[in-house]
């Protein structure tokens, strides 16, 4: 899933200065599992505002609404009439949903209510972790199943580098060091001899430094 | 020759070899390399002018370098990958090589977080591995990375870091091979002050005849304090320092004395081990004591080759 | 109304199948939790017309159903009943009014549970209802069979007048069979008549001695007697045959008469008697012998007079027609007891020769023909019949079932409409929970019986057992699991995350592959923790519904007196305070809103913020004693909440002191320096609106 984590009110406060009629938008996919987007902190986040207005007796009038998803246009469109009455929206969506919804309403202020962060698993409730950069081009058959591009800070592909200790990452006592734990498991599956060669340079550009990326399936466009 | 430098010649001809380090200015005066450079010139046979070294802004080693030469220095150039992507490091490997410089330390680099630019993005295209075998290719094929011609020699004494400390022990002559499979002419080691652990290390390097293949130079870190010697046990990633180094140090009367001590034991240990051919001394803010050092460890004078 | 969701019901909770006439149990015992009594009583009453006499006597089938039976031991329901209805007999029920009277008249014979429920129903229904008694006093078994120690006349008496009160008309000392037949009620205009004569003829013992020695009672006359106050003598030594509760009631009776020694002479094992658990119980500890497998075979006479008994014992057989084993006796195993008096309590048969020329009776036992448990129409049209007299000796309840069926029926051939066609329904047996789910259950024990000490009781017929105490009653109340009132999600909006999963401290929901959940609703204890933590909200709960609380905030807002800073205060129901606690708190603190809830744990960040939001000063959250959270995990995970939206108050400029959470003192809702404190912080924080 994409974790997010809801920006601090503080900083909303800011930038939702000036728009009387906002509407907080949720997306009860990612947004709504990270704890951060979904109908029950709309309902927490849209009352705070309220209560921040009629502190400060700026006129305002607070909307509440959350799609499945915001990522998907035909959802988006659903609200299009809630979003036209108001002057601005408050979506709580990634960033992706964020934008579509911008897309979709070029007319309209859209102001992101989140912190998109990762593509990552949860540990446990209220735990998650990052597994996955989006890098375009999978070794995990390489390294036992566990990525260094995501999960080693210098995304060394011919790791530990000197720094790796106690099976933690120089940078902190926090992070497991990702290499000893592929080392770990190669050797629990008998495998370690992979490492024996070096891992070649990495191509870049499926990862997002060729440009943005567009995925495009033929065979499944209308 | 691979590169004809000095620090190649002295060990090629199986001689002990010292090296050690000097660190650029965090400005722009060129007096701060030049004035190490001076102190140091007659007690090593290369000396390294380190990159932007824990992830701290200073002044470009490759311009260190120049200033060394210009001195009549021979330098070794450390590269960091933390802070270029492949076409920015083979354009300073093409450039150093026009500019004289002979000897280049392919690293990593420590991670950005611990510098005092922590919000930067850390470029690491290609790792250290990948660095050094670019480099063998330059040298040896006159190849770019992306397999074009390059006009003109690239003659690079090639060294790569090794730590013998770090986790997992086990795999660290497994990484060692790669290295020297990549490409790694000489090595030199994180900071020693664990001398039995080192020892142990390098039974594991010669099993797998690697200090056949490889120049392994032993790093030592003098300690000037006990304060000194307890931030490196504790906060400093790669370094494995002993209790009793410790309480040496914080016994001490004079702890500077004892810390040159303890450095001039562990290099008389170190000579007698089997594959290790030099000592490479860190004297980080204490480049002063390297000559003693040096002379006290029976080292001078240095070889002329 | 509690605040529960009865429009999404889909089954009855245990208690409520189990009881004849389909008592909404859960409904009152919360009530009583929410110390809402006088709401209990009412809901008791709703189908009730006895509910004082069921909380004594009623044999409780709701408890062997409860599924808190299942980890410890039943809720004590009757107990709770008793609480309700003894506590506020007065201010009842000015509440229920008749219909409009349709002119139609109702002869209701025999003024027992089935003639008084019935009769009661009918006149609720409009129609015009005389009681027809035999004896000089109203109530039938209740008044003349059940003795005072467990049943005393006043409580009978009392609550019979609220039934009469209600426009029935009342003939005591009129027979039917003797002075009028059936068929001169109609003549005399009665356009229907419920038969409910009951079952008070004693069965012979059929053994030698029986007819001509002095000293043999019938239990029924015997107790009439001693409920009539006729104090007969009792022997030195007494045998009571038979293993009912009749038996039990003589044997008891006869303790406090002065007898002795007191046997009860039974032909089967404990496992097969009859007779209530705890009348049982009570007779041994009154020092009643009870012989098991035993039978009595002739009784001994000197001067024509008892002088002994002569018994066999037992073994036990093939089963019998009732499905129980039957007793044989085993050869050479006689022996004689010395008894002075021999109480025979080995069954009754309606005495139904009196309308046996009008209506069909069975041949063996005397029991009057209906067509049909809920219809209940003898061969006679316009006789209906129900209770003991159809049934043979039964229980009270079921008599009171019968009288509202009757009354329901009755009423359909008034009108001339046709009487649906009922099939009878098994008894549903309540649901086995697993092993897991019950170690999960925090325990608790159920209250103990509050009786009067063993010399203090034998001295007379003072009641036995006391009324529960409000504090024994509402944590005995708390106690309900809630049944069907538990967590239910929306499939549609359900997005799978899991978390309703991996909160429930009970371990209930499941996840298919597909990521369906699947929550039993038998299972679930309504603890409310999925339905707040879900993300998307998909999940309802019936018991203290997300909703409700709202509502409540914001009701309780509006309705707040300004005479100090509007507070809403949560208070945990399982803290340790009485109505009474309630009352002060809302005559001294005009200003501060209760809000009860079952655990603090159905609180979100988002109630909070929503009561500030609405108008209030500040929100007070009161947490019970750890020992009497059923949920402690809960609770820490509402401390960790209140942390949150404190800091959000605080990053919004508000004055975070507004918000705090508390524990509630050892007695009562909170302590008065807190709220001292709260109110003078709010009020210096100036932050509040006008007072």
């Amino acid at each position: 899933m994409i974790t997010l984590e809801g920006k601090k009110v503080e900083e909303i406060e800011k930038m939702i200065k000036g728009h009387s009629r906002l509407l907080v938008l949720g997306c009860e996919t990612c947004a709504a599992m990270s704890f951060a987007g979904g109908e029950r902190q709309v309902k927490e986040l849209s009352s705070a505002i309220r209560m921040a207005r009629k502190k400060s007796g700026e006129e305002r009038e607070v909307l509440e609404d959350a799609i499945a998803r915001q990522c998907d246009p035909e959802f988006v469109d659903l609200i299009g009439d809630k979003v036209a009455g108001c002057d601005a929206v408050l979506s709580l969506a990634c960033g992706a949903g964020v934008q579509l919804v911008a897309e979709r309403f070029p007319d309209m202020v859209v102001l992101p209510g989140c912190n998109t962060t990762f593509l990552g698993v949860t540990e446990e409730l209220g735990v998650w972790s990052e597994r996955c950069a989006g890098c375009g081009n999978c070794i995990l058959d390489k390294t036992a199943g566990l990525c260094p591009i995501a999960r080693c800070s210098k995304q060394l592909l011919n790791g530990p580098c000197g720094g790796s200790m106690n099976g933690k990452c120089e940078i902190s006592k926090e992070v497991d060091c990702v290499w000893q734990m592929i080392i770990d498991r190669l050797t629990r599956l008998d495998r370690l001899e992979m490492l024996e060669e070096i891992f070649p340079v990495k191509d870049w550009s499926p990862a997002g430094h060729g440009g943005p990326r567009k995925m495009i399936r033929e065979d499944l466009k209308s | 020759m691979k590169s004809g430098s000095n620090l190649e010649k002295v060990l090629e001809s199986g001689q002990f070899a010292v090296t050690a380090e000097a660190g650029p200015p965090k400005g722009t005066s060129p007096k701060v390399i030049q004035r190490k450079g001076e102190l140091l010139k007659l007690c090593c046979d290369a000396l390294n002018v380190t990159d932007n070294q824990t992830a701290i802004v200073r002044m470009s080693s490759l311009s260190g370098c120049v200033l060394l030469k210009e001195l009549g220095v021979e330098p070794v150039l450390q590269m960091v990958v933390r802070d270029r992507n492949r076409l920015a490091l083979q354009s300073d490997i093409l450039g150093a090589a026009a500019l004289g410089i002979r000897n280049v330390l392919c690293l990593s680099g420590d991670h950005q977080k611990f510098g005092n630019h922590p919000t930067a993005k850390g470029v690491y295209d290609i790792d250290s591995m990948q660095f050094i075998q670019m480099v063998k290719a330059m040298r040896d094929e006159h190849k770019f990375i992306n397999g074009e011609e390059i006009s003109g020699d690239v003659p690079f004494f090639i060294g790569a870091a090794a730590n013998p400390f770090a986790d997992p022990f086990e795999f660290r002559v497994t990484r060692l091979a790669k290295k020297v499979n990549a490409g790694a002419d000489f090595i030199q080691t994180q900071g020693i002050f664990d001398v039995p652990k080192f020892v142990r290390w390098m039974e594991m390097v010669r099993d797998r005849g690697l200090h056949e293949k490889t120049h392994i130079i032993a790093g030592l870190i003098p300690m000037k304090s006990v304060g000194m010697a307890r931030y490196m046990r504790n906060n400093v990633p790669g370094l494995s320092v002993p209790k009793e180094l410790v309480d040496r140090m914080a016994d001490a009367k004079d702890p500077k004395e004892e810390g040159v001590k303890i450095c001039i034991e562990a290099i008389e240990q170190l000579t007698e081990v089997e594959g290790v051919h030099g000592v490479h001394i860190m004297a980080v803010a204490w480049e002063d004591i390297v000559p003693r050092i040096v002379e006290e460890a029976g080292l001078m004078p240095r070889p002329v080759v | 109304m509690t605040r529960n969701n009865d429009s999404m019901e889909v089954d009855y909770p245990p208690c409520r199948s189990a009881c004849p006439i389909q008592t909404d149990v859960r409904e009152y015992v919360q009530l009583v939790a929410e110390r809402r009594y006088e709401e209990a009583f009412v809901s008791i009453r709703k189908l009730n017309p006895l509910p004082r006499v069921c909380g004594r006597i009623c044999t409780h089938p709701c408890e062997a159903a409860c599924k808190r039976g299942q980890v410890e031991e039943p809720i004590a329901i009757a107990a709770l009943k008793r609480f309700a209805a003894d506590g506020h007999w007065e201010r009842e029920h000015k509440a229920i009014e008749p219909d409009k009277s349709t002119g139609h008249k109702v002869a209701v014979v025999g003024s027992g549970p089935a003639g008084l429920a019935a009769a009661h129903d009918l006149a609720l229904l409009g129609h015009q209802v005389t009681i027809l008694e035999a004896l000089p006093v109203l109530g039938g078994m209740l008044r003349v069979g059940v003795p005072e120690y467990r049943l005393p006349k006043d409580v009978v008496d009392k609550e019979i007048k609220t039934i009469v009160d209600l426009g029935i008309e009342v003939k005591t000392g009129v027979r039917i069979g003797k002075e009028m037949k059936l068929a001169d009620l109609f003549e005399q205009g009665y356009k229907a008549v419920f038969v409910a004569i009951g079952a008070h003829k004693d069965r012979k013992l059929g053994i030698a001695g029986e007819e001509d020695l002095e000293g043999v009672a019938s239990a029924v006359s015997f107790l009439r007697q001693v409920n009539q106050g006729e104090s007969p003598e009792v022997g030195k030594k007494v045998a009571v045959i038979g293993g009912g509760n009749t038996a039990i009631d003589s044997a008891r009776s006869a303790v406090r008469l002065g007898a002795e020694e007191v046997h009860i002479i039974y032909r089967r094992t404990s496992d097969e008697m009859p007779a209530a658990k705890e009348e049982i119980e009570e007779a041994a500890h009154e020092g009643v012998q009870i012989s098991y497998l035993t039978s009595p075979i002739e009784i001994l006479g000197q001067d024509g007079k008892i002088s002994a008994l002569k018994c066999v014992k037992n073994e036990l057989g093939e089963p019998d027609a009732s499905g129980r084993r039957s007793p044989k006796p085993v050869e050479g195993s006689e022996f004689t007891i010395d008894v002075d008096m021999v109480i025979a309590a080995i069954g009754q048969a309606p005495d139904s020769s009196s309308v046996a020329e009008e209506v069909g009776v069975t041949e063996r036992r005397k029991r009057i023909i209906v067509d049909g448990p809920y219809t209940l129409v003898t061969t006679q049209p316009g006789v209906f019949a129900g209770g003991d007299a159809v049934t043979g000796p039964a229980t009270v309840v079921e008599a009171i079932s019968a009288g509202k069926r009757a009354a329901l029926s009755i009423d359909l051939y008034l009108r001339g409409e046709s009487l649906p066609t009922i099939e009878s329904a098994d008894a549903v047996k309540t649901a086995k929970l697993s092993s897991t789910l019950i170690e999960k259950t925090g325990k608790f024990a159920r209250c103990k019986k509050v009786s009067l000490p063993m010399d203090q009781r034998l001295k007379g017929f003072d009641e036995v057992e006391s009324v529960l105490s409000e504090d024994l009653a509402t944590k005995e109340a708390l106690r309900c699991l809630h049944c069907y009132l538990g967590a239910r999600v929306d499939h549609d909006k359900c997005v799978s995350c899991l978390t309703c999963l991996r909160v429930c401290p009970l371990g209930i929901p499941v996840t298919s592959k597909m990521g369906e959940i699947t929550i039993d609703p038998f299972a679930c204890q309504a603890c409310g923790m999925c339905a707040l933590e879900c993300p998307v909200q998909a999940i309802d709960i019936s018991l203290d519904p997300r909703s409700e609380i709202a509502r409540d905030i914001e009701d309780g807002i509006h309705r707040a007196q300004h005479s100090g800073p509007v507070i809403i205060a949560f208070f945990d129901l399982h803290g340790n305070f009485g109505s009474s606690h309630v009352e002060s708190l809302k005559q001294n603190y005009p200003n501060i809103v209760p809000v009860m809830v079952f655990g603090l744990r159905r609180i979100d960040t988002s109630d909070i913020l929503k009561a500030f939001e609405w108008g209030a000063d500040g929100v007070l959250l009161a947490a019970c004693q750890p020992d009497a959270d059923p949920f402690p995990k809960g609770t820490d995970r509402v401390k960790r909440r209140v942390a949150h939206a404190g800091a959000l108050l605080e990053a919004l400029g508000m004055y975070r002191g507004r918000l705090e959470i508390c524990d509630m003192p050892e007695q009562g809702l909170v302590d008065t320096e807190l709220i001292h404190g709260l109110i003078q912080r709010i009020r210096e924080s100036g932050q509040t609106r006008p007072e």
